[in-house]
């Protein structure tokens, strides 16, 4: 009678692992069986009633059925890693498992892309300091104290900080600051400068944080002129926002350039049409010109024998076009629901 | 500083057949840029914004002068009318009310002229001057004061009319405010003057002109108003500047001050106002002309080489082409050789020209840039040391975010706050003088806080973040601070084992070898009391801190508004990069098996696993690792793999070493082998 309960507790187990549809559901059904309490372990705690004949072949028997049921579990549970059914249908829809993925500032990826582009026709990287003095950030780049030019930067100083043949230390407002830097550092042409960092403004809106950072191009040399900061502006357009656009450049005032110039890409939404985000078809990138004979001679340069040309913008202003971002404080904000979408 | 050109006016000045979007586009590629054209019932208004060194371009007439020079070379044809500046005998009258002018300094006010007029009618502006005064953002008021107005947008001269009758003793001495005094505006504001600022007062003491920004209303034309007297100046532009600035106020006026106004453009701008005085006002001339002009300033010249052009245009340019142009500008000729030509400056450029370089950018800007061909600057190369600590920060970033890291950029400034939360002493910050907000008030010494907001601002499971800036130290008060990139990271609710992992991976990354982990003792970090002291390890590599690791102490997460457990590294990274290196050692692949076996020490409490591990390395060349693979209470188990390069091992071949190892352990460090496995 106990053999016959055991073998259809046997096909009983076997036929609704078959059915299981979970591990979860397998786990279950070992319980139901096999658990402390389960229907197999119940009929074990009778072997020692039995009669001394019977002990030995019953405890085989259970075993046996122990053995059976679980080995049907695991191949029932290999089953469902594989997704793989008798036909051999496989799941191939389910998740993968991705290693884990991190995610770079954009600002970073956009100066990474920014820099392989200039060094791919030879400019080479540097980084200067963001607490400046003020011979560098404006003085020496012809701005004297007082110059009503100051008033475009909105200038952070600092405490307590002063030089006294340099001046105040201010937190730089611009790249512009390296340009006399790197002409120290190289002491003679050519130079072909790539300067990346941080500047700070006193300005807060949708557009202008008080921290972004700025990248600054100088090239000086003998024989350098504007149809070269023409070629240079139109081979970063086209590397950066692509092959169809144009940049031009137009008149504008900086007192460290002569000429001065104002640089646009022609419009990366309406391709140059004219829409509601750029004016006439064409988008404000940054500023350029020829290095004035003045700040050549600050940076220790013979303005006589070398001309230069020099151009820079908020980086932050390039990829806001690029990946069409409308407030800039989200880059600097640390909200990663921001940071993990790039 | 932005200016509103209407169309109708600018057509007054301007003859041409290029339509309104056209004479837009080609200032904008050529001078000034035209911002947006704005339709205003059958009229456009152009807003333009003008740069700092063209004040001569903040009026209609500087802006049709422009354009006269511009359009040809777009292949329009335009034509400026001319304006002619009356003569003096022209702006007086025989008989001569009294005035008494003092000016304290000549250098305040380059020139001073005054006119009175008698039998003036007040009433409103006729409808063509109201008209144009609204649309450029001018409220009408009456005929005398709207003159003034008018001819600051038409000329870019500003003016002021005064109550001649207002004016106590008919005298107007011009001095420098000193002491604190102050003036009511004519918005009705009161205002304290700061000591420099440029004033008139009159016969009584009373001051009656806030110069260059705003008249006193004591001395306002109102309906009442019979005598006016007409006051045209120009001012030293630092001076306007610096009052502006300290009274943080500012007028269209006092845009223009700042700027410079020409001198020379005064008696135009005067025949003007007289001619619409009498017309309007029906006004009569009852002084002389009041003109202080002590030095009218000598004609200005610059020789410009045509070789310069051309080297800085980068093309062949004709002589004639440059002559032609300039001209077109208000240039004169004065010399002119083959290679090298002088031009006489017109008057209203006084301010922006000074050297060759000027009259080329006057030369190519009209002559077109867009005209210009592209070309790439020749390839040069400057043999320099470069720091490599760009390339590297963007590899070890790189390899952060496939460790599954977030990078993030927070503000270089931070508050009072938060230093203090985490226990820095605002007074080792740099600190800002004009701060925007009090939550950007000192530059960073640490990264850690900003990782730490940032960790609570995201609460996530399993956080992993970092940031790669400067910190700023101070270096004393004439001297630039240290600016130091630091590559800080941080870990919520994982273990130490795993935050020491990416530590240790981010130095294999960097190729940087022989460095020991050790407890926290150098201390050349000021905030590692802010770890809990236990779990806080540094890297040390030739006696110098490469950064810090371990958990954040409870109380200052607490602060912070975290839970659980935060690992935070703090590498410095420009000793990182003077260490890093991306050479690889090529060492031949092994010939022989290599014999595996696992030991299981029971280690007495407080014993480090470390030293053991590097023990068991020492003993012989043979043993090439000796790798964690279990813990369990106090017991570890230690995986060793010996390989001769020279034969194959086998059981008794490392019998000796084991044996030194189990010994080795078992004296220094007080272990006890459980059994070989």
């Amino acid at each position: 009678m106990d053999i016959q309960r055991l073998q259809n507790l046997k096909n009983q187990a076997i036929s609704t692992i078959l059915e299981a549809k979970s591990e979860k559901e397998l786990e279950e059904i070992r319980i139901e069986f096999l658990g402390r309490q389960g229907e197999v372990t119940q009929l074990i705690k009778i072997i020692p009633s039995l009669p001394s004949d019977q002990k030995k072949t019953f405890g085989e028997l259970i075993n046996e059925t122990k053995k059976i049921i679980e080995e049907a579990i695991v191949s029932q549970k290999n089953n469902f890693h594989r997704q793989i059914d008798r036909e051999g249908w496989f799941d191939i829809s389910i998740p993968g498992e991705k290693p884990p993925q991190g995610h770079l500032h954009l600002t970073t990826t956009a100066i990474k892309e920014i820099s392989d582009i200039f060094q791919k026709i030879g400019f080479e990287k540097v980084i200067y300091p963001e607490v400046e003095w003020d011979w560098y950030a404006f003085e020496g780049l012809n701005m004297p104290n007082n110059h009503p030019a100051r008033d475009e930067w909105e200038t952070f100083f600092i405490k307590k900080l002063s030089h006294p043949k340099y001046g105040q230390a201010v937190l730089t407002p611009h790249t512009s600051s390296s340009q006399l830097r790197e002409m120290a550092r190289l002491g003679k042409p050519p130079v072909r400068m790539l300067s990346i960092g941080k500047c700070y403004r006193r300005q807060i809106d949708a557009s202008h944080a008080p921290m972004f950072y700025q990248f600054e191009g100088l090239v000086v040399d003998e024989g350098i002129n504007i149809t070269h900061l023409k070629g240079t502006l139109d081979f970063f357009v086209k590397q950066y926002f692509g092959p169809q656009r144009e940049a031009r450049i137009r008149p504008f005032h900086f007192q460290f350039t002569e000429p001065s110039f104002e640089v646009d890409v022609s419009c990366i939404v309406c391709g140059g049409r004219g829409c509601k985000v750029c004016k006439q078809g064409w988008m404000e990138l940054g500023g350029a010109g020829m290095v004035h004979p003045t700040v050549l001679k600050n940076g220790g340069f013979d303005p006589k024998k070398y001309t230069g040309f020099a151009f820079g913008w908020g980086v932050e202003r390039v990829l806001m076009m690029k990946y069409k971002i409308d407030d800039i404080r989200l880059l600097f904000g640390s909200d990663l629901r921001f940071l993990k979408q790039f | 500083m932005n200016i509103i050109v209407p169309y109708s006016w600018l057509k007054e000045f301007l003859e041409t057949d290029a339509n309104p979007q056209k004479i837009g586009e080609c200032l904008s590629l050529s001078s000034q840029s035209v911002e947006k054209i704005i339709s205003s019932g059958n009229d456009w208004l152009y807003d333009i914004e003008i740069t700092t060194n063209r004040p001569d371009c903040l009026s209609v007439y500087g802006i049709a002068r422009e354009l006269s020079a511009i359009l040809p070379k777009f292949g329009y044809k335009a034509k400026l009318k001319e304006l002619k500046t009356p003569a003096k005998k022209d702006l007086s009258s025989e008989k001569s009310l009294p005035l008494e002018v003092k000016i304290s300094q000549s250098s305040f006010c380059p020139r001073f002229t005054a006119l009175i007029f008698d039998q003036v009618v007040i009433k409103p502006s006729p409808k063509v001057v109201q008209e144009r005064l609204e649309k450029c953002g001018i409220r009408a008021i009456n005929n005398v004061v709207d003159i003034s107005n008018y001819l600051m947008l038409e000329l870019g001269q500003p003016m002021h009319t005064f109550d001649y009758d207002k004016i106590k003793g008919a005298k107007m001495i011009l001095r420098e405010s000193a002491g604190g005094e102050k003036i009511t505006t004519l918005d009705g504001q009161t205002r304290s003057l700061p000591d420099g600022t440029i004033i008139i007062e009159d016969g009584q003491e009373r001051i009656i002109d806030l110069c260059g920004i705003m008249g006193g209303a004591n001395s306002e034309v109102d309906q009442q108003t019979e005598r006016v007297l007409l006051f045209i100046q120009t001012y030293d532009p630092v001076k306007i500047r610096q009052t502006c600035q300290k009274l943080s106020f500012r007028t269209d006026a006092a845009s223009r001050f700042e700027k410079g106004v020409d001198s020379e453009g005064v008696l135009l701008a005067m025949g003007e106002a007289v001619k619409m005085l009498k017309q309007t006002a029906k006004a009569k001339i009852a002084s002389r002309l009041f003109d202080f002009y002590p030095q009218p300033p000598k004609e200005k010249s610059v020789v410009l080489k045509l070789s310069l052009v051309e080297k800085i245009m980068g093309i062949e340019i004709l002589s004639q082409e440059v002559e032609k142009v300039l001209q077109s500008l208000g240039f004169k000729i004065k010399n002119s050789k083959k290679e090298e030509k002088e031009f006489v400056v017109p008057h209203w450029r006084y301010g922006d020209i000074n050297i060759s370089e000027d009259l080329i950018e006057e030369f190519a800007r009209i002559y077109g840039y867009h005209r210009l061909p592209s070309r790439l600057p020749p390839l040069a190369f400057n043999p320099t040391e470069n720091s490599g600590s760009i390339e590297w920060a963007n590899d070890t970033k790189e390899a952060l975010k496939f460790w599954g890291f977030t990078e993030t950029i927070n503000y270089s400034m931070t508050s009072e706050e938060s230093l203090k939360k985490f226990e820095i002493k605002p007074e080792d910050c740099l600190k800002i003088n004009n701060a925007l907000s009090d939550d950007w008030l000192y530059l960073r010494l640490s990264l850690i806080p900003s990782l730490l907001e940032t960790a609570a601002k995201n609460q996530d499971e399993g956080l992993k973040i970092f940031e790669l800036s400067n910190i700023y130290s101070p270096q004393g008060e004439h001297e630039l601070p240290e600016e130091n990139p630091m590559l800080t990271g941080l870990l919520t609710n994982e273990d130490f084992r795993k935050g020491k992992g990416i530590v240790e991976a981010i130095l294999d990354e960097l190729g940087i070898e022989h460095y020991e982990i050790k407890p926290y003792n150098l201390q050349k970090t000021f905030y590692g009391k802010t770890f809990n002291g236990a779990k806080l390890a540094e890297i040390i590599l030739k006696n110098n801190s490469l950064g810090i690791f371990g958990e954040i102490k409870k109380e200052i997460l607490t602060r912070f508004g975290l839970k659980g457990k935060v690992f935070i590294f703090d590498l410095d990274f420009k000793e990182l990069t003077k260490y890093a290196s991306s050479q690889k050692k090529y060492q031949s692949i092994p010939k022989y098996p290599p014999v595996i076996e696992d030991f299981s020490f029971v280690l007495p409490p407080r014993t480090y696993l470390g030293e053991i591990i590097t023990a068991i390395k020492e003993i012989d060349l043979i043993i090439k690792s000796a790798d964690l693979i279990d813990s369990f209470e106090d017991t570890r188990t230690l995986r060793v793999v010996y390989q001769d390069k020279n034969k194959t091992l086998n059981d008794q071949g490392v019998e000796k070493l084991r044996e030194k190892i189990i010994k080795t352990v078992e004296e220094k460090f007080k272990a006890k082998i459980k059994g070989k496995k």
